[in-house]
């Protein structure tokens, strides 16, 4: 596999010249276990891609899926009992394996993350300036006045009305959606150069979730940011995502650019994850589908594919081997020994 | 609009604990009327000496009004000192608020340094335990905290003695010097008794404090964005976790306030300290109800007060609190 060859060439991060369109992130064979007593969870079992610069991934799954565990053991962000291994690589630079002390300084200026949930996100006792100058002055030498001139303009910046008395309020006396641009003003503190947006709208109504979501791609197409969106919302990542993977029980199912994938969706997973939606072009009070049963439990090994129990299209092969993921069209990978759409 | 919630957050706290106030002061005055009757011999006969005549003995009872009934007796001094006469003491005559007046200031010496000290002592010790849980300080810091919470501080303080006072010689193991005579002198005779009344508050702040900078450090949203904002563990621990810890070492304080002031009682006797416990102690020896009353008044409004201090503390901390809430 192409990822392998990767990691293994140490050499190789050296000898790529600036400007080239070497990856921005490359992640491969990402593993993540959590102890949980005298069990071990498999919540990511062997991710793997790469992003470059400036681009929007999507990475899409149910709650359990690894989507979250994958995308915070990039910024070594990781729980205590977890631990991940395999290979994090951000421009040729391996994050797994740094200490925490040496990871500070990658985050921030090069990855920031805004989280799901903003009411939870920001420390309650703390006004909301000082929470976004200290972000800034973790990696910047700046006067205290400096730096409140630099979070007035970030506050400008994610579109908080009356940003200079916001800088004096606390979290509680905002709401949801301004909570929410408070963090991304965080996460945009050091200018980073990838943006993990964690489920960052699924808190938030609809109309907020538009404008957060907006936000964020213009701030990308500013900044020049790449931007990492983990959320379960199949339509959601069809608006704003070049490329989407799908994950299902902490294993890259489907992947392929947005446009190819809807194009074309190879995996019974994706598709039933598409029909979940609601759509207009639908005739009313028709009963949505839901994706029946339950993620697998990720302690236990499973022989076949781990979509096969809940797959409608199962057959008797699945359930006795695991499909590789492999890039099965130009640009389309997906782990399926019977994708739909094979002429049947 | 933001001051009048505040305004009345703030009265209504006031105006529920001078309720409360009215409820404590008539049970505790109360029961220390009713225990001291119960005690054998009775204030006449303490006060009369071991050699004196029952002639003598009703003489005092007369005076006294010794002879009237238990309640009658209670309503009188409750009457009395509703209107702020505490009345005179039982053994010597004199107006009990005279006596009292140059004990208050000891004691309440006494209480701060304690506090202060456990509270100093406590933060640091806990911030380092918690930075690295289960590692040599934070183990230490809970052998401690175990030790100082089994063993009563009256213990603790005839250990103390017999340590820097019997064998090393440092400080004195009895008496006071008040402040007016030098701070120095005046805390060289301070220490014993402050580290005995000290050791459970630090023992139980230490415990706690470390508990939930934990819990906060591990479980909570807002560390995570915190750390992915690159910032240190230690200003993470000191500016984050700490500022949320506050509030539960608060109530704790609070909570401890009662204790401490009645941990008071014994240390001021064994120590030599001349403060309202100590009064309050050769009062019980002497039967004198109306002294005893008055130490029991003082020190219930003491805690009752520093409680509602501390509930005014919390509402000043927490902002969600000083501003009105909307959230949670």
């Amino acid at each position: 596999m192409s990822e392998g060859t990767i990691s293994a060439v140490v050499g190789d991060a050296s000898e790529a010249g600036p400007g080239g369109t070497r990856a921005l992130l490359e992640v491969s064979d990402l593993r993540v276990r959590f102890a949980r007593g005298d069990r071990e969870v498999q919540a990511v079992k062997g991710l793997s891609y790469s992003l470059n610069a400036g681009r929007t991934l999507a990475i899409i799954g149910e709650s359990g899926s690894g989507k979250t565990a994958s995308a915070r053991a990039i910024m070594g962000l990781l729980p205590r009992t977890a631990e991940a291994s395999g290979s994090v690589r951000f421009e040729g630079k391996e994050f797994l394996g740094l200490s925490d002390k040496q990871m500070r300084a990658h985050r921030g200026p090069d990855v920031a993350m805004v989280f799901q949930d903003p009411a939870r996100s920001l420390n309650p006792t703390m006004r909301v300036g000082p929470q976004i100058a200290e972000a800034i002055r973790a990696h910047d030498q700046l006067s205290s006045k400096q730096a409140r001139d630099r979070v007035v303009e970030l506050l400008t910046r994610v579109r908080l009305s009356a940003p200079e008395r916001r800088f004096d309020e606390y979290p509680h006396q905002l709401s949801g959606g301004m909570r929410q641009r408070v963090m991304i003003a965080i996460a945009l503190a050091c200018s980073p150069k990838l943006l993990i947006a964690d489920e960052a709208t699924t808190a938030l109504d609809v109309t907020t979730q538009a404008q957060i979501m907006n936000l964020i791609r213009d701030l990308k197409r500013d900044l020049g940011m790449a931007v990492i969106m983990i959320s379960h919302d199949l339509s959601l990542a069809a608006s704003y995502a070049d490329e989407i993977i799908v994950m299902y029980a902490g294993q890259a199912v489907e992947r392929a650019s947005t446009r190819d994938l809807f194009a074309r969706v190879r995996m019974p997973y994706t598709e039933a994850l598409l029909d979940a939606v609601p759509r207009l072009d639908r005739p009313p009070h028709q009963e949505l589908s839901l994706v029946s049963g339950r993620p697998p439990d990720l302690s236990v090994e499973l022989g076949g594919c781990s979509f096969a129990p809940r797959c409608p299209a199962v057959r008797d092969d699945c359930r006795a081997a695991a499909p590789a993921f492999e890039e099965h069209d130009p640009g389309h990978w997906w782990a399926c020994w019977h994708p739909t759409g094979e002429g049947t | 609009m933001l001051t009048r919630i505040m305004n009345s957050a703030i009265a209504q706290a006031v105006v529920r604990r001078l309720g409360q106030v009215v409820v404590v002061m008539l049970g505790v005055t109360f029961m220390t009327f009713a225990l001291m009757n119960l005690l054998p011999g009775g204030a006449a006969i303490a006060l009369a000496g071991p050699n004196a005549t029952q002639e003598r003995i009703n003489q005092i009872r007369l005076e006294l009004h010794l002879n009237e009934p238990f309640l009658v007796r209670y309503w009188h001094w409750l009457s009395r000192a509703a209107t702020g006469n505490l009345g005179n003491s039982l053994s010597s005559g004199q107006p009990v608020s005279h006596a009292l007046a140059s004990r208050i200031p000891v004691t309440v010496e006494l209480v701060i340094l304690a506090l202060a000290v456990a509270l100093l002592l406590c933060v640091p010790i806990a911030i380092l335990g918690a930075s690295r849980p289960n590692g040599i300080v934070d183990r230490f810091a809970t052998y401690l905290s175990v030790a100082g919470l089994a063993m009563p501080n009256f213990v603790f303080g005839l250990v103390l003695i017999l340590i820097f006072a019997v064998r090393l010689h440092w400080l004195p193991a009895l008496g006071f010097v008040p402040l007016s005579h030098g701070i120095w002198r005046n805390l060289r005779t301070m220490i014993l008794p402050v580290a005995a009344l000290a050791l459970p508050l630090f023992a139980t702040f230490l415990r706690v404090l470390r508990a939930d900078l934990i819990d906060q450090m591990y479980g909570q949203d807002y560390i995570v964005t915190a750390r992915s904002k690159g910032l240190s563990r230690r200003r993470i621990l000191t500016v984050h976790a700490l500022r949320n810890s506050l509030f539960s070492l608060i109530t704790l304080v609070g909570l401890n306030l009662g204790v401490l002031m009645g941990g008071t009682v014994l240390i001021e006797e064994i120590f030599g300290v001349p403060g309202v416990g100590q009064a309050m102690i050769t009062a019980i020896s002497l039967q004198d109800v109306t002294t005893a009353e008055a130490v029991v008044v003082i020190i219930a409004l003491a805690v009752v007060v520093t409680s509602l201090l501390t509930d005014l503390t919390y509402a000043f901390l927490d902002p969600r609190v000083r501003y009105g809430s909307d959230s949670r």
